[in-house]
């Protein structure tokens, strides 16, 4: 399979173009006529190569390629200045740089085009960066470093514009182990993530750079300086409604934290969703299922606390949360993966789980740790997800990190603070665990890094805790160091993703790619759920119910004129179609005949089936996600499922015909039960959308299905003529295939 | 397109949303509201006089070697030139694989552009590049070729505006911002199976058309009383039903999917032992009934191992892949020129990029997007010519090196849609069709 999520692509995509824009800089002599003669001491860490990215030589798309460019290479955006210091200096029998005349060393004859260069002329002879360089040089091209790098800051960080056309000017300064600070803000790159959004006007001697918001709205701009990469958001108010939202209710921290980002933006909130659709949005949210009958007539008398716990409480909550996680951990039959057997144990462990309440620190343990046969030990087929020690690194990564690692495995991520390093470090660890049907300890297992190609070093990411041999680093250690309460990555990751289960839209968007450039949409909030997490003994119902109980939750989908164009600041309800295990469940419960799925027994449900590529014509079409990759899908983007295939096969295809016409369904047996055409159409009403028919629906039914006087008189004294019966089947064919049945609202 | 100023909450006109562009990803949807069908065509005064009203795309899945197909490379070492020779075609100084024995007759009728390059060279990316002449973006996904035809002419057939056959490739959607009705149409199943037809065109039992009308009819009805905000308007709130219901009402429309009605010397000239050939039958049944846009997929080019293979994979094997490929594409030339519907549709093979001029450990050939080949013919493009070339290796471009975006530019142009036309995402922003920087390869129109 060569699907790897398009939002991969997109990350990759943005340092391509990144590294376009680079590569396409050309200063212009009258930027910087007085570029110093003479100077201080040039470093060349700090000085030289913030140089060399600034005007594009290390982007990927000149020297900074894997392969390099012209047969000179540069590490990407200056991520290794060891290997470019040689680059430099030593290779080419140190042609590049002549410290004699050090004007006729090509790193100054070549991008200031004296000499033929591929990539054109990137520096004038008289501007201050071609200065710096030549400085370098003079000085014998000093390599060691007085200071090292702790932190850029850039102000401002978040910013208030009133008004579309206004301008922020943007200032970048470095802070350095020697304590030290210089303000570096014409060697920081800024780049709009979304150009037509923000303009960036580079600065001139006498200005620096500024930022021109172009729409309103929230938008980010990226900074880049040596290896840093900070993220700015500017933001332009919607509307300029005052005091909006002053007097929307708050139930929990959530409603505190949505309102503060709404009111900011000043956009105003739609209301709350009526009693019915509210029951109907949890049932499916909780159990993904719709309400029963006896849910619906018992939500009359008890609290929408009560319906939580109920549902949460319920079996149907535990099949459908073991399926949620069976999708996250990619539980597989296919015998290239876990194979039936051990599918089927790890699917019931992971449902005993849940049954125990079992924190999620605790699930990430065992499944890291677990060992064994794993045709038996269900935890233990976690560490055959990936094949091998890398696609292991990257899936659990991505699951219980929300990062994206992939970028690593070749260079140093662009946008992000991973290095290879870190990538082949975390793998060296995972190379120790024995794959395949006993999952064991691989006591000698390595993996090369492909700089060095000698055998990586084990490391945690970002190596935030440091240790004295870091050969013996194990799985037991990542584990210990990911579910340390004060991990920065575990909780966010996963509230984050329970926050999209439930609202429609990840804080953190995609949801597995949490990096500093690609911030959340509410930090704070993200935080506070994060904490309540962990405080909360990493219970994934308690921060469902928190969730469940907000007003923001239960804001009705219906938007306002002023927050139609809203589709991430919550001020109204997302619509969500339901995943094709969960749509066809609710056919079978609304046709009152299960649909059946390969050889499993009949009335399985497609939400418990352990093989998730169990054969089904009606899950293929209604798209499911067989977990080869991740099963997120990019944001905005429809899933495979719709299209004309599948309305064809609505129209014309068993799926639903197949069942409305069987005498044992639920329309016939209605049908047999007596009841008017009017009052059959009003229960499948209460049945698909938990609602009674308005006013205006009754009216246009009781004219298609005028009520007969024989049978409004004598119910049961009379069959229902076939033509009734066939419209009946129609309009129940019509209620399946709407866009209010088949999603949450 | 005229834009009530009053709907947008930016105030904005239309002219500032063009020249300022869009909106972040990661800002607010501005603009749902802008109708997107039909974006008005702004054409460009030198517009050239479209010849083309269909066009198919023989899209080659996985990256075909240019060396072994389109650019052999015969005074290469052999590690270039790989297991496979070439041959002589009816053009002096062309030559061509030397499994395309057919196509060497047509030569005068193919243009082959020798240097296309990119740097993308992974499939997902390589895909987007060639199908959208775009770069994959961190904002937005961008429309394939057919899914920006769907969406910008008026459809004259209730046939769906962009076919896929069997199915279209799965490393992109195809619609990318446009809305999923542009998505291309799989047919599915496998055209070269004798019974080999669409699925679900036939009345399921008990049914007819009259009941269909009911049902949809109902369909709209519920979802319109249930957002009774939008009940004002009686627009089709559904129109992949609607489409669904039509190509079901017209017993001619579904007879444009069977092959059975032609002759079998026909259905035997194009190839039967490897889904491409009968894919490009009714790729051509189909542009001859009014659809603009069919893509034919076929898969297994992404060669790493055994690059031999192409030409047979066993003793006497006529159906792999380089032969299979010359037989379809020979076929649908000599089939469309005979039906003089050549002039009017766009032929065009490619795939996502080429591969590694020397030969890997196991006989294959690696990703190489550096340099690589793509043929067109029809739509009144010149024949027999060769448009820039690979270096002596196959490595680079040697001469006048021709992009994705530069490509498309050009296969739009062939189909009369001007590359500067703007096409409106979801969010209000303006994108052309094709990049700003593409270049027209002039001598093929």
């Amino acid at each position: 399979m060569r699907n790897f999520s398009i939002s991969i692509s997109f990350l990759i995509a943005i340092f391509l173009n990144m590294s376009l824009d680079f590569c396409d800089c050309s200063l212009n002599a009258q930027q910087a006529k007085t570029a110093p003669t003479s100077s201080a001491k040039i470093d060349f860490e700090n000085d030289v190569i913030p140089v060399l990215t600034k005007v594009g030589c290390n982007a990927g798309k000149c020297h900074g390629a894997a392969i390099g460019r012209g047969g000179f290479k540069l590490s990407l955006f200056g991520g290794n200045p060891q290997s470019d210091f040689e680059a430099i200096v030593r290779q080419q029998k140190g042609r590049r740089v002549n410290l004699s005349k050090p004007e006729s060393s090509l790193l100054i004859l070549k991008p200031t085009e004296q000499m033929e260069h591929g990539g054109g002329s990137v520096l004038d002879l008289d501007e201050e960066n071609t200065q710096i360089l030549l400085d370098w040089i003079e000085q014998g091209t000093p390599q060691k470093t007085e200071r090292t790098l702790i932190r850029v800051q850039i102000d401002p960080a978040r910013t208030i514009l009133d008004s579309v056309g206004q301008t922020v000017p943007l200032k970048a300064t470095a802070f350095f182990s020697d304590e030290t600070e210089k303000e570096v803000t014409r060697r920081t790159v800024f780049t709009a993530e979304d150009p037509a959004s923000v303009q960036i006007i580079s600065g001139d001697d006498e200005n620096g750079p500024v930022a021109k918001v172009l729409r309103r709205g929230r938008h980010i701009v990226i900074a880049r300086y040596l290896t840093e990469v900070i993220p700015i958001e500017l933001v332009t108010p919607m509307t300029s409604i005052a005091n909006v939202n002053a007097r929307e209710q708050k139930t929990n921290f959530i409603d505190e934290e949505v309102l503060a980002t709404l009111s900011k933006l000043k956009i105003p909130a739609s209301g709350q969703t009526s009693n019915g659709n509210l029951l109907r949005r949890l049932t499916l949210d909780l159990t993904g299922r719709l309400p029963s009958t006896k849910q619906l007539k018992n939500s009359q008398s008890t609290s929408r606390e009560e319906w939580i716990d109920e549902l949460i409480g319920s079996e149907a909550f535990n099949q459908y949360w073991t399926y949620q996680f069976a999708k996250l951990f990619r539980v597989q039959a296919d015998p290239k993966r876990h194979g039936p057997g051990g599918a089927k144990v790890y699917h019931r462990w992971i449902s005993e789980q849940l049954r125990k309440k079992v924190g999620y620190d605790q699930i990430a343990r065992q499944l890291l740790l677990a060992q064994g046969n794993t045709q038996k030990t269900g935890p233990a087929n976690f560490s055959n997800t990936g094949k091998g020690a890398r696609l292991q690194t990257e899936f659990v990564t991505e699951l219980f990190m929300g990062a994206r690692l992939k970028c690593a495995n070749c260079h140093n991520h662009p946008l992000d603070r991973w290095t290879q390093d870190d990538y082949h470090g975390l793998a060296a660890i995972f190379a120790k665990v024995e794959q395949g049907p006993i999952v064991g300890v691989k006591k000698n297992g390595i993996v090369i890094h492909p700089v060095t190609l000698e055998s990586a070093t084990p490391q945690l990411p970002g190596q935030l805790i440091s240790i004295s041999d870091p050969m013996e680093l194990s799985p037991g250690d990542f584990a210990a160091w990911l579910t340390d309460q004060n991990n920065p990555y575990f909780a966010k990751a996963i509230v984050n993703r329970l926050w999209k289960f439930t609202m429609g839209r990840g804080l953190v968007e995609p949801v597995d790619d949490f990096r500093s450039t690609n911030p959340a949409s509410h930090p704070e909030l993200l935080d506070l759920l994060a904490k309540d997490f962990v405080q909360n003994g990493y219970q994934i119902e308690h921060t469902l119910k928190t969730i469940a109980m907000s007003s923001a939750y239960s804001r009705s989908s219906r938007p306002k004129v002023d927050n139609k164009n809203d589709a991430m600041f919550y001020s109204h309800a997302i619509r969500r179609p339901l995943s094709a295990e969960v749509l066809s469940d609710a056919f079978s419960d609304m046709l009152g005949i299960p649909e059946k799925y390969g050889r499993q027994p009949v009335g399985t449900r497609a939400i418990q089936l352990v093989n998730s590529k169990e054969p089904s014509r009606t899950l293929d079409i209604l798209g499911r996600c067989d977990r080869d990759e991740s099963c997120e899908v990019p944001n905005g983007s429809s899933s495979i499922q719709g299209g004309l295939t599948e309305k064809l096969h609505l129209f014309n295809g068993g799926l639903l015909n197949r069942r409305l016409q069987n005498p044992e369904g639920r329309l016939n047996k209605l049908i047999r039960s007596g009841r008017t055409p009017l009052q059959i159409v009003e229960a499948f009403y209460q049945y698909g959308l938990s609602r009674p028919l308005s006013a205006k629906e009754r009216a246009f039914w009781k004219k298609e299905f005028p009520v007969e006087s024989a049978t409004d008189a004598a119910p049961n004294s009379q069959p229902i003529s076939t033509a009734q019966r066939e419209k009946l089947e129609d309009f129940v064919w019509g209620l399946l295939s709407s866009d209010q049945f088949q999603s949450n609202h | 397109m005229t834009l009530p100023t009053s709907n947008r909450c930016d105030g904005l006109t239309r002219r500032d949303s063009i020249q300022l562009g869009a909106l972040s990803a990661l800002g607010l949807n501005i603009g749902s509201f802008l109708p997107l069908q039909n974006a008005s065509a702004m054409a460009s005064p030198n517009a050239i006089a479209p010849k083309a009203k269909s066009c198919i795309l023989i899209w080659l899945d996985g990256g075909p070697t240019h060396l072994d197909t389109f650019d052999p490379k015969p005074d290469a070492p052999v590690e270039i030139r790989g297991p496979l020779s070439s041959i002589k075609t009816n053009v002096t100084d062309i030559r061509l694989n030397e499994c395309f024995t057919q196509t060497a007759k047509l030569m005068d009728k193919v243009a082959i552009v020798r240097s296309m390059t990119s740097p993308l060279g992974e499939h997902n990316f390589g895909t987007h590049y060639m199908m959208t002449g775009y770069k994959p973006s961190p904002a937005i996904e961008y429309p394939a070729f057919g899914s920006t035809i769907a969406q910008v002419r008026k459809s004259k057939t209730i046939l769906p505006s962009n076919v896929a056959i069997p199915k279209f490739t799965g490393n992109i959607s195809g619609n990318g911002f446009l809305p999923t009705m542009t998505r291309p149409f799989s047919v599915g199943g496998n055209p070269a199976t004798g019974d080999f037809r669409v699925r679900d065109l036939e009345f399921y039992r008990g049914l007819n058309l009259d009941r269909l009308n009911r049902r949809r009819e109902f369909v709209n009805a519920i979802d319109q009383f249930s957002r009774d905000q939008d009940q004002s308007a009686a627009a089709i709130m559904h129109p992949e039903l609607e489409r669904a219901y039509n190509l079901i009402a017209s017993p001619k429309a579904k007879k444009s999917f069977d092959l059975s009605e032609e002759k079998s010397k026909t259905r035997q000239r194009y190839g039967s032992g490897n889904n491409i050939g009968q894919s490009c039958l009714l790729a051509r049944r189909l542009v001859e009934r009014g659809v603009p846009f069919v893509t034919v997929t076929s898969t297994g080019w992404d060669s790493h191992q055994n690059i031999a293979n192409l030409k047979s994979r066993f003793g006497n094997d006529r159906n792999a892949h380089l032969p299979s490929l010359d037989r379809a594409f020979s076929a649908l030339i000599e089939d469309l020129d005979e039906r003089k519907m050549l002039d009017e549709t766009l032929v065009v093979v490619m795939g996502e990029f080429g591969r590694t001029p020397k030969v890997n450990a196991s006989g294959g050939r690696d990703h190489w997007p550096n340099v690589f080949s793509v043929a067109l013919c029809g739509a009144g493009i010149q024949g027999g010519q060769v448009i820039g070339s690979s270096d002596k290796l196959g490595e680079f471009p040697h001469r006048d090196p021709v992009t994705p975006a530069d490509l498309s530019a050009t296969i739009y142009t062939l189909l009369g849609i001007d590359p500067a036309l703007d096409l409106a995402t979801p969010d209000g922003r303006s994108v052309r069709v094709a990049p700003d920087n593409a270049k027209l390869i002039r001598q093929l129109i």
